[in-house]
Order: structure tokens, then sequence, then C-alpha cells
């Protein structure tokens, strides 16, 4: 078996240790292959609607919002060429999290429920495309372009929340801004699923593209891969799975900056193998994220996006610190 | 496989790059292409590799026109290895090299991809280093893997901006011998070259440029002349055997 197997093996492992105690974890002492079975056999018990209702789309919640978080992250460093690259570094999670809140502000989310994962999209999807036609000259502008989307985002939600009429509208949207899974349900499960697994789909697809990329833009071309269509592949599948994710978990930062950077050791620097461990790698860091905020260590549950943030940030910092004085 | 520049010219932004360039490499021959720092060398190599559209004018290969070509088809029959390429930080030499077959998409073994990579790697020397992270290596060790990248497509046109740069003298002939063995292969190679000795020694025929004009073609003997030194160049030379070496100025009407 190739390295590369060994550690796909792994985490693939890890990642269904943690879906099994994610499913196990919570107040209520109930059998999960029962509670399964009882969901699966429609008896209408209190362990099956805790699993089916509660549980289960928690679970399958941060698999697929951790695994193509992970997943854009790495296909993004890989476009980019600049490990700092992340859905939330170049702003794209913040304009879907303006989106869903602007749709949640003007109260179209409470009498047309669609309309909030509808907008995470379309902010994260208008971000991507403005990156884009901001990109014509390469990626450095990327990255730049990015940074400004990321704090145009942050004003805009600022701003929102200073304008906020109520208390309760007010703590609504910043609960939801730190990122949650806490209250997720099978109706989260079914709005996000289309939009993570098909931008899943355009990501995985990118790996020869990103390969290429590594030898520049120019050599790429001459090799047969176009720019173009390696930037569109990654923006779009990026629009889509972090759109989504953040529908229904709100802002989940740096998942997709830690796990390239802690995988690059073990499976190489080539982007096609980042790809998929990323993306593993993810699920299991949100999984585990998701189950360390369940511990009841302290009276409130702690945010999600606040302990992903407090595990991302010094990864950040030690990848800044590593880029010093490199040219470019 | 031979490739043919019909006709060529590019202005960029108001500036005349190229202007009616017509000339071909031919299999089995190392075509240099020489001329003063912004002639157009490096522009015309990259409308040769695809890269720029000329305004007017053709590149074919085999008769076949180049930008209506099928990408991966144009990426098997043509390899191109720029000045300042990204060197893919933190790959091994391997996996660098190995990206060289990407154009061969399926249409091939793992073990020819294989052993294309290991023969690369041995055509540079560099097949002790297969292991090693590229970020450890020097510039020179850097630019030979590089090219061996470029070697492993194995295109039968190979198209490479001035890849002495960076090289001391010895690994400078090594590359220049290399040149001569692909060709001698059936090869059509394509050089840019500031080195004019080099120029000289290694290259069946040189292309010279000047202001984007093609102002003569040929075998060195033919080309090199003190005229042309002095024309192109604004230079005086002195001739060292066969090889002219710059000595000094002579005053030209244009400004440099």
């Amino acid at each position: 078996m190739s390295r590369y197997a060994l550690i796909v093996a792994v985490l693939v492992v890890l990642v269904l240790l943690l879906s099994i105690l994610s499913l196990s974890a919570g107040p209520a002492g109930i059998g999960v292959l029962q509670g399964l079975s009882d969901m699966l056999h429609g008896r209408e018990t209190i362990a099956a609607t805790i699993i089916g209702q509660i549980r289960l789309p928690r679970m399958i919640l941060a698999l697929l919002v951790g695994g193509t978080l992970g997943l854009s992250g790495a296909a993004l460093q890989g476009l980019v060429r600049n490990p700092l690259a992340d859905p939330g570094v170049l702003g794209i999670s913040g304009c879907g999290a303006l989106g869903a809140v602007l749709v949640f502000y003007t109260g179209v989310s409470a009498v047309w429920a669609p309309a909030l994962p509808l907008a995470a999209l379309s902010g994260a999807g208008l971000a991507t495309l403005l990156l884009l036609a901001l990109t014509r000259g390469g990626t450095l502008v990327l990255v730049l372009a990015g940074a400004a989307l990321g704090s145009m985002s942050a004003a805009l939600l600022a701003l929102t929340l200073n304008l906020v009429p109520s208390p309760y509208a007010s703590y609504e949207i910043m609960h939801w801004l730190m990122g949650s899974l806490s209250r997720a349900s099978l109706h989260d499960v079914l709005i996000a699923l289309p939009g993570l697994l098909v931008g899943s789909a355009f990501l995985l697809g990118t790996g020869r593209s990103l390969d290429a990329l590594t030898l520049g833009e120019d050599v790429a071309h001459t090799m047969g891969f176009s720019l173009r269509a390696v930037q569109w592949r990654v923006v779009i599948g990026t629009a889509l799975a972090v759109g989504s994710g953040v529908a229904v978990a709100g802002g989940i930062g740096f998942v997709g900056l830690v796990m390239p950077h802690l995988l690059r050791p073990l499976v190489g620097a080539r982007p096609s193998r980042l790809l998929l461990p990323s993306a593993l790698g993810g699920a299991a860091l949100l999984l585990a994220a998701d189950l360390f905020v369940r511990l009841p260590v302290s009276g409130t549950e702690l945010q999600l996006g606040v302990v992903t943030s407090l595990i991302g940030t010094p990864v950040f910092f030690w990848q800044v610190w590593r880029l010093r004085g490199r040219p470019g | 496989m031979i490739l043919q520049t019909d006709t060529l010219s590019l202005t960029l932004q108001g500036n005349r790059l190229l202007h009616d360039i017509t000339f071909d490499v031919r299999p089995g021959e190392v075509l240099g292409l020489i001329g003063p720092n912004g002639a157009g060398k490096s522009t015309l190599l990259r409308v040769m590799a695809g890269l720029l559209r000329p305004e007017t004018g053709r590149v074919l290969l085999d008769g076949q026109d180049l930008f209506s070509m099928p990408p991966e088809q144009r990426g098997r029959h043509l390899a191109y290895l720029p000045q300042d390429a990204p060197s893919a930080i933190g790959m091994s030499v391997w996996d660098v090299v190995t990206l060289g077959r990407l154009p061969h998409r399926r249409t091939v073994s793992a073990e020819q991809d294989a052993a294309a990579v290991q023969q690369a790697l041995n055509a540079v020397g560099m097949s002790a280093f297969a292991d090693r992270s590229s970020a450890s290596l020097s510039g020179g060790e850097r630019a030979r893997v590089l090219l061996a990248r470029a070697l492993a497509v194995e295109a039968p046109v190979l198209l490479v901006d001035e890849p002495v740069a960076a090289l001391d003298p010895a690994q400078a002939l090594t590359v220049m011998e290399l040149f001569n063995r692909y060709a001698a292969q059936g090869q059509a190679v394509a050089v840019v070259l500031h080195d004019l000795a080099l120029a000289a020694r290694f290259c069946t025929r040189i292309a010279v440029l000047s202001e984007g004009a093609l102002v003569s073609i040929g075998p060195p003997s033919d080309v090199l002349t003190d005229a042309l030194f002095a024309d192109v160049y604004g230079v005086a030379v002195r001739r060292c055997g066969e090889v002219a070496v710059p000595w000094s100025l002579v005053s030209r009407n244009r400004a440099l």
C-alpha cells in the first residue's frame, strides 16, 4: 500500500470513528444502534427522534461542511499557489454570510425559508465572480481582491448589526455568524446537500490542472491546461460548497487553511494529492470540534466557529511567519 | 515535426513587438534565437508556444495551425521552458519532472511515464536527486530539474528560453550538448540564447532578431559576421578561432 493510500485509509477510519462518536454524544442516554434501527423501521421512539432529528443531521453537516471547507481550501491554495488561501481569507465565506444576513434582516427568510441558503449561495457566488473579474491579471491580484472583499463584507455585516431593530435579531445574527451546528435539522441537510455535493465534485476534478499550475500559468497553458478553465471550476465549486455550508452552519473559518497545512508534510506538496486528504481531514476536524463544543465544560455551549478559529489562527500566524522574506 | 511561422506580426499597446517573421524550426536541428535585449526573442518564443496570439500570420505544426489545435494535442507536440518559471516549491524532484507527463493524460501506461521521467533526469544528470525536495536545490540544479520536466514531455518540438543563464560554464556546455543529442534523435529545438559563443558552437542555424524583425537566418558562420555584430549589437568583435568575442562598442546612429 502506498503512503498516500495509507494516509487516506487512516483518515477514513478517523472520520468514521468521529461520526459514530458524534451520533453517540449528547445529554440523552440513548442507544445509537437502537435509535438508528428504530428510525429506519419507522418506529416513532424517543431514540429514533433524537438520532434522526437532532444527532444525524448534526453529524452529516459537520462531516460535509468540514469536508468541503478542507477541500475548497486545498483547491484555492493550489489555484493561487499560496498557502494562505482559504474561503475565509478570500472573502467568499464573508460574502456568503452577508447574503444570508441581509435576507434574515429584511425578514424575507421568515416568509420563505429557502431564501436564506439561496442568498448565501448568491453572496458566495457573486464574491467569486467578482474575484474572477478582478483577477484577469494574476494570482497576487486575486489574494488582494479577496482581502478587499473580506473587509467589505465584514463592514457591511457590522453595519447590519448596527442597524438591526431588536436585540433578539442581533443575537440571532451573532449566534449564526460565529458558526454553529447546534440547531442543525434534517431540513438544513436537505437544503445544503446538493450544493455541498456538486461543489465537491467540481473541486475534486481540478487535481491535474492544479498540478500543472505549479509550473506557472504559461507552462500549464502549453501543456494543454487553461488557467481560465480551472479558475472557473474552483470558483463555481467553492461558491456552491462554501455558500451551502455558510447557509446552514454560519461562519466557520480556518478549516480550509489548517488541513492542507497539516497534511502537506504527509502527502507532499502536489495539489492533486492534497484534495481528498484535506476533505477527509476537514471532515474529521469539524466533527471533532463539534464534539468538543458539546462537552459540558461550562454553562453555555461554545460556538463551533470560535473553536475552529482558535485552532486556525496559530496556524495562520505560523504560515505568515514561514512566508516572511519570501519574494512575491 | 516541423514548426513554421508565417508572416507573424504582433503589436501590443502601440509597441510593434514582432514584424513579418517567417522562418521554421526543422526536425534534427538546434535553432538559436539571438538578438539584443528587447529584440523580441522571448515574445517570438511565446507566440511559437501558443501563449500569445499573433495579430497577423500563423504558427504551423506540421502544417496544422497551432491556435486551432486541441490543447491536449498541442501539449504533447510542443514543450516550452520559460526563463523564469516557478519551480513547484516543496515538491520532490521526481514529482516536478513527472508534471511533464501531464499532457499524456491516460494515453500511456504508468511504466512509460516513469521511464520518461527517469530518462529526463538521467539526461540532465539529476537522477541522484530524485527524492530531494525541489526547495533544497541550488539555482543551477533547479534549472536542470525544470529542463528535465520539459524533456519528460517527449515532445517533438522543444522551445527553450535562455536555459543557460543560471548555469556555470560546465553545466551550460552539458545542456547545449544535450540539445544537440535531442536534435540528433529527430527533435526540433529552438533556444533563445544570449551567449553568442555557445550559439556559434552548438546551433545548427541561428536566427537574428532586431527590433522585432528577423534580420538574418542561417548557419552560424554565415550569420555571425562582423557587420552583423556592429549593426545589430553595436559592438566590434575579435575572433578567437571560430568564435567572435565582443570586444568594444561601435558608434551607431540609433539609440541603445
